[in-house]
């Protein structure tokens, strides 16, 4: 299949998920419970999550409003109440009522917690928070902001406030291990699709050094990239497979903020892993799978993991630095700019590596004036691009991007992330922006050197 | 006992008293709750050095952050080096200090620390408006930090005016005044975002470290 045609089929692939995601919130489990039950759950995780490090971030603010000037939300609507440290408001007041120095004080002149001020921090801490982490960066004091933002959102989940539509994906990714319908079959069909171009697929190999996880988007969208993963690894002859018990790497609970699901999607993939005695899992291009997995993993099962975790792009780059991987270079006459997806980059470290790739490759690289550890967020993350209350505050987030984008003057956007590809073409199609935004992995196996492994 | 007196005795005594056991019991209150293991394999960067760069870094953002906060980075630094100079080198200042420290130092002349005194004044009044009428700041501003505020500027106002000898009749008072606004500065600090004195650096080592281990400079 030739470019053009891939592209319109992933178009309307994308339109057809974007049609099945405006109707997600209608999939979600009612919950009961009453207002006081609400607030109670609410605070029992506010004070789990507060230890040392939150209480010395929640004591130290100056109230100074910079962490504003470096939020996309803030910059791209000019309201006060999107500032980041308002969205902590919530959790600083638990803090100085339930744990703080002065809790016998606070609760004297504080009024307590109540189920409309989760309601009302609902949109703060969801819609209008990618929990991208540049508000981190600015911070005159260090305050770590995206983390008390999440602290929220799990106060949230566990009143049973997150968003209907994170609340549906929780409750699908816990009965069937499955998003957005992408289910074992759906897996079976996309990979005898990859097969059908030629290309080995192994899945359910009994022991493999390689554990690979692909994503819902790649399944239903981007298949080009998942056929993409496929080339390279075999490429690299690589000793690996897929899991049909453990292949979506997303995790709903980490978006939702319900920690029981990122537990039980952690779970499953760690399970395939030792089954198969993998020393790597590789996270495909889906942004917040990899801090989820390769971070706070360990963390939700308890355990180091006996494996390491890559993301794809973080593969490639390694495997080009060692010679294994080769490539043909697509020149200079390509510009492109790269996005830094800000889980994989700001809350995963991986930025070097796909810029490995593109110098490899040998295209001419047209950074945008905000990058690596400031780099603006397509505005979609976190789960933000599911909701649907939260496009105009998607729409005001990618105006920023696209000017980031159009200053550098770049032919294409590479980018190794599904969320923000979908973002972006959200977007694009919204404000007729036609410059391409293209896969990481898809451009580097489409120039693989000759020699190449089916 | 005159107000003087007090101000210099057992006002300054309890002040001290208050700061010392404030600071204290808020800076153990907040580091002795229980810290998190980790288990997630670092990426090895020295954590350490990343802490100890993020406490001088934090000071000069990127550019690209840089250019939206300017006006708040420049008037921040300008009030603060003001008020602390104001503080260390007026010339009346310098024998208290050395009384308190064993040593001294040259104070600078009495005219420039007015003329510096009455610009930092400025600034701070122009950053409380700004507070007033800012989109952010309106949304987040609490007691805290318009008391805070007030009790920042209130030693600057009473030394100008009492330097000014605006009131000759009450001078002894206003030298008391003046050393009663240090006071209440004092017994503030532990308790309102002033406290952010003890907190920031290692608040910025912090988040340098924890963002080190995931190979990311913060």
């Amino acid at each position: 299949m030739n470019a053009t045609a891939t592209a319109v089929e992933e178009l309307a692939a994308f339109k057809k998920l974007a049609q099945g995601i405006a109707q997600l919130g209608r999939a979600a489990p009612p919950v009961d419970l009453s207002a006081d039950e609400r607030v109670a759950r609410a605070k029992q995780v506010f004070i789990q999550k507060t230890d040392a490090q939150v209480a010395l971030d929640l004591e130290s603010c100056l109230h100074c409003g910079m962490c504003a000037e470096a939020c996309h939300f803030y910059e791209g609507t000019g309201q006060g109440r999107y500032a980041p440290i308002h969205k902590l408001k919530l959790l600083r007041k638990v803090y100085r009522r339930e744990l703080g120095p002065f809790r016998l004080v606070h609760r004297l002149l504080t009024r307590d917690l109540s189920v409309a001020d989760l309601e009302q921090w609902q949109e703060l801490v969801f819609d209008s928070c990618t929990e991208c982490g540049r508000c981190d960066m600015i911070c005159p004091v260090g305050v770590h902001l995206s983390r008390g933002v999440h602290i929220t959102r799990q106060a949230l989940a566990a009143a049973g406030l997150a968003p209907a539509e994170l609340r549906a994906l929780d409750a699908e990714q816990s009965r069937t291990g499955a998003i957005f319908g992408a289910d074992v079959g759906v897996l079976r069909s996309a990979l005898e699709a990859v097969r059908a171009q030629g290309i080995t697929v192994p899945l359910d190999k009994p022991r493999a050094e390689y554990l690979v996880l692909t994503t819902a988007p790649d399944l239903l969208i981007y298949r080009s990239s998942l056929a993409a993963t496929a080339r390279i690894m075999n490429h690299l002859k690589f000793d690996w497979t897929f899991a049909s018990n453990a292949f979506e790497a997303a995790s709903s609970g980490a978006l939702s903020g319900d920690e029981a699901a990122q537990k039980q999607a952690t779970q499953r993939i760690v399970d395939a892993a030792l089954a198969c005695g993998a020393k790597y899992v590789i996270v495909p291009e889906c942004g917040h799978a990899y801090p989820t997995l390769r971070w706070e993993g360990p963390n939700e099962v308890d355990r180091t993991f006996p494996f390491e975790v890559l993301a794809i792009s973080e593969l490639i780059g390694r495997e080009i630095d060692s010679g294994r991987l080769r490539v043909k270079p697509v020149g200079a006459a390509k510009r492109v700019t790269f996005h830094d997806p800000c889980k994989l980059g700001r809350k995963g470290g991986v930025f070097d590596e796909p810029r490995k790739a593109l110098a490899a490759l040998g295209v001419e690289l047209r950074e945008t004036e905000s990058r690596r550890a400031t780099n603006y967020c397509c505005g979609g993350g976190a789960g933000v691009f599911l909701l649907e209350r939260a496009a105009p505050l998607r729409a005001a987030a990618f105006r920023i991007k696209r000017e980031q984008f159009d200053a550098t003057g770049a032919q294409s956007v590479v980018t190794s992330c599904d969320s923000c590809r979908m973002t972006f073409a959200a977007g694009a199609e919204q404000t007729n922006w036609n410059v391409p935004v293209e896969s990481l992995v898809k451009l580097v196996a489409d120039h693989l050197a000759t020699g190449e492994a089916t | 006992m005159t107000l003087l007196d007090f101000a210099r005795g057992p006002a300054m005594f309890w002040a001290m008293t208050l700061m010392i056991i404030g600071i204290v019991w808020r800076l153990a209150g907040t580091v002795l709750l229980a810290r998190r293991k980790d288990r997630s394999s670092p990426r090895g960067e020295n954590r350490v050095a990343a802490g100890l760069r993020a406490v001088a870094m934090r000071s000069v953002p990127p550019h690209e952050l840089e250019k939206s906060i300017t006006f708040q980075h420049i008037t921040g630094y300008a009030w603060h080096l003001g008020w602390f100079a104001t503080f260390l080198f007026f010339a009346p200042h310098v024998p208290f200090l050395k009384s308190i420290l064993g040593f001294g130092w040259p104070g600078l002349p009495n005219q420039a620390i007015v003329i510096l005194a009455a610009i930092t004044l400025a600034i701070l009044l122009a950053l409380l408006v700004r507070r007033m009428v800012h989109p952010v700041l309106k949304v987040i501003s609490d007691f805290d930090d318009y008391l805070s505020s007030l009790v920042v500027c209130a030693p600057l106002v009473t030394g100008i005016v009492t330097y000014a000898h605006l009131f000759p009749d009450r001078h002894e008072t206003m030298i008391a005044l003046h050393i009663l606004s240090v006071e209440a500065l004092m017994v503030w600090l532990p308790l309102g975002k002033i406290f952010h004195c003890i907190t920031a650096l290692p608040l910025r080592f912090q988040i340098g470290a924890t963002y080190a281990r995931r190979g990311v400079k913060a």
